[in-house]
């Protein structure tokens, strides 16, 4: 396998799309950059439409970018490259089993493509999700659909995970069964996933790095302990009429009446001395969570392509 | 190409078709046993039962091993896996091709034997022409569907078909040359039924060119 390098980090990465875009007639992928290193949990943000989806199946090779280069565990993606989704584990919550057939059926079938299948970690995955192999696929809930689908990728060992929204929809119980069993696959260093959601708090539990996307382009990528660092959001009583000064990363969030509410991008100490001024008075400087801080950047490029 | 992962597809598809293969398979020898007794009345019956089998299975093959991939979201969970799309295309057009011929080739060579022993020998002659229409229809169908992956366009092309096999059957049959084939008890070839098995030919070896072309070209797997 030939490996591929992040050039501003030298870390190994496991997947890359550079300068991918892709156009249908009323949608647009634009421009996407989207590195993911080896042996992490990448999360990939963004509401409903956004191009997520878009985003992975590029990554699988199952759509075709207009431009761009994309590779995955060093290999160059395209349709006719099956031996690239040999190691590749793709997951879409619009995928179907068939129906009238079992999920030892299924089991059986995809046992057959792949040579790395590891038949007693297929048997305990039944056993943890409350499976049973003789269960018609036509009679399953969401979830055990859900569950049966991620068996049929784990089971293969793949070194790279690519899980389109595969909590959605999902109790709390069968959610964090499958959030552990992502946690086990990652405390192999050598295996990686990226995890598309909207639900942030899912993407925040298990990330190591996070991508938000709005509008088919990227919006913002960085670290998540980064993100968390670096976003604050401070509240501040000053005159209705007060403007905010031209710091770098700020956005006004809300104001009423003297409250101002600000987000910062780019949170440094000396931020609070740069907005001290007569009549303003700093109430609280908190930090944000990933929604407020995801919510916040979707609006911030939206505002800026609309300006 | 991988072979392996293409006798795979193969076998799936031919797995998950078994049902309505079989029943293909049994009414089609039954329409045709039918076809084939002495009263007119119940061989025309017979004649009628081997035309709807052949067609119903035409159009139901392709509607579920082809379309109903898209329709019901199983095309995803088979592009995630590691095969191509010339994998996918050969793979699928080889099974719905194979669970077509498997009732047409038992109901046409029921037919042929039956003839051949009550004497009739002459039927031979457009029996034939007859079958390789229908296998024509099928690949028009199954163009169709590759090309648009539209369930209502290949129903449109369907019941085009259809209408073209009742003018193909009136007007085969209003040939004089035909019309004497037919009536003989000795075999020979009329030159109109050759040129028509030519052009019929002609249109499933085009009709399956263009099918495995369009299928490999296209750039979006789902």
């Amino acid at each position: 396998m030939t490996t591929e390098l992040d050039s501003s980090t030298g870390t190994e990465l496991a997947a890359s799309m550079i300068d991918v875009s892709k156009s249908y007639k009323h949608f647009k992928l634009e421009n996407i950059h989207l590195s993911v290193q080896r042996g992490t949990v990448a999360g990939l943000i963004g509401p409903n439409g956004a191009g997520k989806s878009t985003t992975m199946r590029i990554l699988m090779g199952l759509v075709q970018p207009d431009t761009g280069t994309v590779t995955a565990l060093g290999k160059s993606i395209s349709s006719s490259e099956a031996a690239a989704k040999q190691d590749i584990g793709y997951f879409s919550d619009d995928m179907q089993l068939y129906k009238p057939e079992s999920i030892g059926w299924h089991m059986q079938f995809v046992r057959s493509l792949y040579p790395t299948w590891d038949e007693a970690y297929a048997t305990q995955l039944l056993d943890r999700f409350g499976l049973i192999s003789h269960q018609i696929a036509k009679g399953l809930s969401h979830g055990q659909r859900v569950k049966a689908m991620l068996l049929l990728i784990l089971a293969r060992r793949p070194k790279l995970l690519i899980l389109d929204e595969p909590t959605n929809g999902l109790d709390p119980v069968a959610k964090h069964e499958i959030l552990t069993e992502l946690m086990r696959v990652v405390e192999d260093d050598s295996r990686t996933i990226l995890y598309s959601s909207h639900n942030t708090q899912d993407v925040e539990q298990i990330s190591d790095s996070i991508t938000f996307i709005d509008r088919g382009r990227v919006i913002a990528s960085s670290n998540r302990d980064e993100f968390l660092e670096k976003w604050k959001r401070i509240k501040l009583h000053a005159p209705e009429t007060w403007k905010a000064p031209d710091v770098e990363g700020l956005r006004l969030e809300s104001c009423h009446r003297n409250l101002h509410v600000l987000s910062f991008s780019q949170f440094r100490d000396q931020v609070p001395t740069q907005l001290h001024e007569p009549g303003v008075v700093i109430e609280a400087v908190d930090t944000m969570t990933l929604e407020e801080i995801f919510v916040s950047s979707v609006m911030r490029g939206r505002e800026g392509s609309q300006s | 190409m991988n072979l392996k992962a293409i006798r795979i597809l193969f076998l799936k598809d031919l797995f998950l078709s078994r049902r309505h293969l079989f029943a293909y398979f049994v009414g089609g020898l039954a329409a045709s046993a039918l076809a084939c007794t002495p009263n007119a009345t119940l061989a025309f019956v017979g004649f009628i039962l081997v035309m709807t089998v052949a067609i119903a299975a035409g159009i139901h093959l392709i509607g579920t091993l082809m379309l109903a991939e898209t329709t019901d979201q199983t095309r995803l969970f088979v592009m995630s896996l590691p095969i191509s799309l010339l994998d996918y295309s050969i793979g699928k057009i080889s099974v719905v091709l194979t669970t077509y011929l498997i009732p047409w080739t038992a109901m046409f060579t029921c037919l042929i034997m039956a003839t051949f022993v009550m004497g009739k020998q002459g039927n031979i002659a457009v029996l034939p022409a007859i079958f390789l229409f229908l296998l024509c229809a099928f690949m028009l169908q199954l163009v169709t569907a590759v090309v648009s992956e539209s369930v209502g366009w290949t129903i449109c092309v369907m019941v085009g078909c259809n209408v073209g096999m009742n003018v193909f059957l009136m007007q085969l049959f209003a040939n004089a040359e035909v019309a004497e084939v037919v009536k003989s008890d000795v075999l020979f070839w009329p030159n109109i039924v050759l040129q028509i098995i030519g052009v019929e030919l002609l249109i499933i070896t085009v009709a399956l060119a263009t099918a495995v072309l369009f299928q490999t070209r296209k750039r979006d797997l789902i």
